[in-house]
C-alpha cells in the first residue's frame, strides 16, 4: 500500500494560476498510466473546488493524497464561508463577483459538477471557512488498457 | 474536421503557432461559462467562446481541446497567445457569431 501526499497553496482572487492544481494533479495522473476518462473526472473536480477557492474564499489550502485504490482532495479555506449549502448545491445558484463573472465563473455550476464527477463528497462550512472533501476511488477499470 | 480544414475558410485566421492543426476535432462547443465548459465538453472538442481571458486556456489544457475559436471579433491578448503557444493550442479568430461560426462550420461536415 503506497500513499502520498502533496499539498498546495491557493491565494485568493489569484484567477491567472487558477487551475494548476488540477493540472499538476492531471499530469501526476497520466504518469501513473490511469486512463484520460479517469483523469478526466478528477480533473474536473479539481479544476472546479480550485476555482471556488481562488473566487469565493480568503484562499486556503489543498492537500491530495494519492493512495492505490483512491485519490482524496481536500481543500480547506479559511472564510467567509458558505451560508446555505443547500442553496449553494442548487445548479444556477451563485453569489459570485463581478469580477468571478468577467472570468467566465458564476454559473453556479461548480459544486453540482464535482457532486456529478466525484464518487464521495462532504462539504462543510462555517464563518470561518470551508473545508471540501471528494474522493474518486481506484479500480482496475481507471487504468489505461 | 480539423484546424486546417477550418482554417482554409476565409472567416477564420489561426492567430499563434503551427502546432496540431492535423488533430482531429470532435465536436464543436460553444460556452462562455467555464463550468459549462466544464461540465458538458468533452476530450478533443473545439470551443467556441467570446470569452478571452486566461482561464479559457487552463480549460482548454485540462480538457484536451483540439483548439479554440473566438467568436464577435473578440480581442485576444499576447498573454493568451504566448500561453496558447506553451500549450500547443492553436487558437483561431474570427469576426463570424457564434451561431454563425456554427452554420459555417457545420457545412464542412465531420
Ligand atoms: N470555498 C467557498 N467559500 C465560500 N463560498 C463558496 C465556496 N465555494 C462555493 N461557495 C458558494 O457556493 C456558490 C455555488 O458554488 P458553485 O461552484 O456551484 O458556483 P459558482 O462558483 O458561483 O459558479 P461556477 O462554479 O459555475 O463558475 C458560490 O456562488 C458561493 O456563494
Ligand atoms: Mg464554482
Amino acid at each position: 500500500m503506497e500513499s502520498t501526499i502533496t499539498t498546495y497553496n491557493i491565494e485568493r482572487n489569484d484567477i491567472g494560476n487558477a487551475g494548476t492544481v488540477a493540472s499538476l494533479t492531471k499530469r501526476a495522473l497520466k504518469r501513473q498510466g490511469l486512463s484520460r476518462e479517469f483523469v478526466k473526472t478528477v480533473t474536473i473536480g479539481v479544476y472546479e473546488a480550485e476555482i471556488n477557492v481562488v473566487i469565493h474564499s480568503y484562499g486556503g489550502e489543498v492537500t491530495v493524497e494519492k493512495a492505490d485504490d483512491y485519490i482524496e482532495i481536500i481543500f480547506k479555506d479559511v472564510g467567509p464561508g458558505i451560508e446555505s449549502i443547500e442553496n449553494a448545491m442548487t445548479e444556477g445558484w451563485s453569489t459570485a463577483s463581478k469580477y468571478a463573472i468577467e472570468n467566465g465563473f458564476g454559473a453556479g455550476m461548480g459544486l453540482p459538477n464535482i457532486k456529478a464527477v466525484s464518487d464521495e463528497m462532504d462539504l462543510h462550512s462555517s464563518k470561518e471557512g470551508t473545508t471540501l472533501r471528494i474522493r474518486f476511488y481506484i479500480t482496475e477499470d481507471c487504468y489505461e488498457r | 474536421m480539423n484546424v486546417k480544414s477550418i482554417i482554409n475558410n476565409h472567416h477564420f485566421t489561426l492567430i499563434n503557432n503551427e502546432t496540431n492543426l492535423d488533430n482531429k476535432i470532435n465536436k464543436l462547443f460553444a460556452s462562455d461559462l467555464m463550468s459549462h465548459v466544464m461540465g458538458f465538453a468533452e476530450t478533443e472538442d473545439c470551443l467556441v467562446t467570446v470569452l478571452n481571458n486566461i482561464n479559457v486556456l487552463g480549460v482548454a489544457s485540462l480538457l484536451d481541446f483540439t483548439g479554440v475559436i473566438f467568436s464577435h471579433g473578440v480581442k485576444v491578448n499576447d498573454s493568451i497567445i504566448q500561453k496558447a503557444n506553451e500549450l500547443d493550442i492553436p487558437l483561431i479568430q474570427t469576426k463570424l457569431t457564434t451561431v454563425e461560426v456554427i452554420n459555417e462550420l457545420h457545412k464542412l461536415g465531420e
